[in-house]
């Protein structure tokens, strides 16, 4: 039953993670801005939720809307204001980068000054777990975890496939100096890009809030599994980085069956060492050649 | 040139208030504290912080070391690494004689700098077992995880009759600590350590681990962590269908742990101190801090508000003596003082650094919290 039991965890956390490493992949697949900054989006939805919803008691509808909100305009205002003016005027990699981790950090404070730097959590009877048979126990939380992974990843795939907005986002991903020739704007497209990939992280971070709990940090762990999802999927995929955050979810629990939970996280550094040696692009990237 | 003209007195003015800030700043008699400031332990920062603050105030009020007492922060995040960091730099550059630490492994790390520069690394917080043996420099005024460990025991297995352990450690030196003391005293208790899993100091997704814990079936699970961490344990455990009994050590007595639903009931040891004591330290001290903060202090808050009242009654001997306020003359000063008004009565350092204390088991009830059991009266 133990084997059962963490089957079915490592599915709800993957599920999370999925969510999680899409958005992150999306947005550097498209626009190559590594986004370190997602941490603090998925932070800022998750605060917003939790304080909606469990101190200011708005209906959970509401909550959810004004945490998208809240997403999608950090996201918006991150690649407006700060990512494109760098680009601008040098367009380093490295320089974006560190304004992202800068930004990171500085929201991290930013909440901890406003909601306090202790744990938080939702409080919802959706988190507790129900014995659905002897030894084995699921949270309606799980449901609703896979529920929405299933349901935003095919509406990105749908979008991305079936739209001119999301052909156009992969054709950025592949040449913006193309995108332009044919009259897109390549600036409007990587807000875009922004607000989606911003999104895809609330569901996530609301679940998470009710599932885990929160604290001011928490961005660290979420970019450490972005991370890695985006690398084992193949950077740019985003099938590759939701089959990899899935893939993570199961192996992180697995582990605990034959090892001590100290290695749950190293396991996940283990899987990833062994794609970056044994298959550099992932689980869809596309092999490059110079 | 009328620009110049009205830029240089500007300039004459500005530096004059440098030098006379530069002047008040020199005339202060400076403490340091290493304390998490950032990062998931951070609140913990803002309780020590509030203790150190109240008894920084009650010593200028009493114009106690004759100029203005101030503490210098640095922030830890309870880490090690920046630990040492935040040492050297309250020892090199502040060139403080006197530091408070918390945290087991922060402790650990900064215990070095302290011997070497011989300043006094004063403890309130951590309570890992090999906090007594760092050194001359190091003291304790928090009872360490021995007494912690050994004073819930009794509690757990001769009154509620609850044997079989499961314990989830964090993998530092405190978790190692409290593992090893579990061990050994257990089997003398009359109890078993049916299982011990240790987490990493970042895990936060604990529905795995309880799937483990339910799978031994234990009559109590023991949590040696800390912060956000042990919070994110107690819910998800809870959620996660563990009915048992949640025990721990003195880090479960922060507010965040003490307010969540699902905390209620667990049982967690402190040193026992007598809030409603008449002796005129303690009641100072609570009164002023209820009036300040509306609620009733905790014992972490003691401590960091002893460890700066015991500096304010050393430094206050060696100025009456016309000695300079140095590591090693508070060093010598504590072994010549023997013992001090503080908080919940007279202490008395052990030769290795370390306070000996009642201890009391608190429940958590959802309602402030109450005493179940004192031990060591």
């Amino acid at each position: 039953m133990l084997v059962v039991q963490l089957f079915i965890n490592g599915i709800q956390s993957g599920a999370l993670y999925a969510l999680i490493a899409v958005g992150f992949s999306l947005i550097f697949g498209c626009t190559r801005i590594f986004h370190f900054a997602h941490g603090a989006t998925f932070t800022i939805a998750a605060y917003i939720f939790y304080y909606l919803y469990s101190m200011a008691q708005f209906h959970w509808v509401l909550a959810v809307l004004a945490s998208t909100i809240g997403a999608i305009i950090f996201g918006v205002v991150l690649d407006r204001w700060i990512y494109a003016p760098i680009q601008r005027h040098e367009g380093s990699f490295f320089t974006v980068f560190v304004a992202s981790l800068g930004i990171g950090i500085i929201v991290q404070n930013l909440i901890g000054m406003i909601f306090g730097r202790g744990f938080v959590s939702v409080a919802t009877p959706l988190s507790e777990s129900v014995e659905l048979m002897p030894g084995l126990f699921v949270a309606p939380l799980s449901g609703l975890a896979i529920i929405c992974m299933l349901v935003f990843f095919f509406a990105l795939q749908v979008f991305l496939n079936r739209t001119h907005i999301g052909i156009a986002m992969r054709a950025l991903s592949e040449n913006p100096a193309l995108v332009r020739i044919y009259g897109l704007n390549p600036r409007h497209l990587s807000t875009m890009v922004f607000a989606i990939g911003s999104v895809l992280v609330v569901p996530a971070a609301i679940l998470t809030g009710a599932g885990s709990g929160l604290n001011p940090a928490i961005a660290h762990h979420v970019m450490l599994i972005s991370l890695a999802a985006t690398i084992v999927g193949g950077v740019g995929s985003m099938k590759g980085a939701a089959l990899a955050g899935m893939l993570l979810g199961i192996t992180e629990n697995f582990a605990l069956i034959y090892l001590g939970p100290q290695w749950s996280e190293a396991v996940t550094f283990v899987v990833l060492f062994l794609f970056i040696l044994l298959r550099p692009s992932g689980f869809f990237g596309r092999a490059i050649a110079n | 040139m009328a620009w110049i003209l009205k830029l240089v007195p500007r300039l004459v003015l500005g530096a004059a208030g440098i030098s006379v800030a530069t002047a008040v700043l020199a005339a202060d008699i400076t403490i340091g504290a290493a304390f998490p400031l950032s990062g998931p332990n951070a609140s913990y920062g803002d309780i020590f912080g509030s203790g150190a603050n109240l008894a920084r105030d009650h010593i200028n009020e009493d114009n106690l070391l004759g100029d203005k007492l101030r503490i210098q922060y640095e922030d830890t995040q309870a880490l090690p690494q920046q630990g040492v960091i935040s040492m050297n730099k309250l020892v090199n550059v502040a060139r403080v004689p006197y530091v408070l630490s918390a945290f087991t492994g922060v402790s650990k790390a900064i215990s070095t700098a302290a011997a070497r520069t011989k300043t006094v690394a004063v403890n309130g917080g951590g309570v890992g077992p090999d906090l007594a043996s760092l050194g001359a420099y190091f003291w304790n005024v928090i009872p360490l995880a021995t007494d912690e460990v050994k004073a819930i025991l009794p509690y757990l297995i001769k009154e509620k009759n609850l044997k079989k352990f499961v314990l989830i450690y964090v993998d530092d030196p405190l978790g190692e600590g409290i593992r090893k003391e579990l061990e050994t005293s257990l089997p003398k208790a009359g109890g078993e350590l049916a299982e011990s899993l240790s987490v990493p100091a970042t895990m936060q997704q604990f529905a795995g681990i309880a799937a483990r814990v339910r799978a031994a079936n234990p009559d109590v699970i023991y949590i040696a962590s800390y912060g956000s961490q042990q919070s994110q344990m107690i819910k998800q455990f809870r959620d996660n269908g563990i009915k048992q009994q949640i025990a721990s050590y003195s880090a479960f007595s922060i507010p965040e742990t003490n307010a969540l639903p699902q905390a209620k009931g667990a049982v967690y040891t402190t040193q026992n101190i007598d809030w409603k004591s008449a002796d005129p330290v303690t009641k100072r001290f609570v009164d002023d801090y209820q009036s300040k903060y509306n609620k009733l202090p905790s014992a972490y808050i003691a401590n960091y508000y002893n460890a700066v009242r015991l500096f304010g009654l050393l430094a206050s001997e060696l100025k009456k003596k016309g000695e300079a306020i140095t590591g090693e003359n508070l060093l010598r000063q504590r072994n010549e003082t023997k013992s001090f008004d503080l908080v919940g009565g007279k202490v008395t350092f052990a030769e290795n650094g370390t306070v000996i204390s009642p201890m009391q088991v608190n429940e958590i009830d959802g309602a402030g919290g109450k005493v179940v059991s004192v031990t060591g009266k």
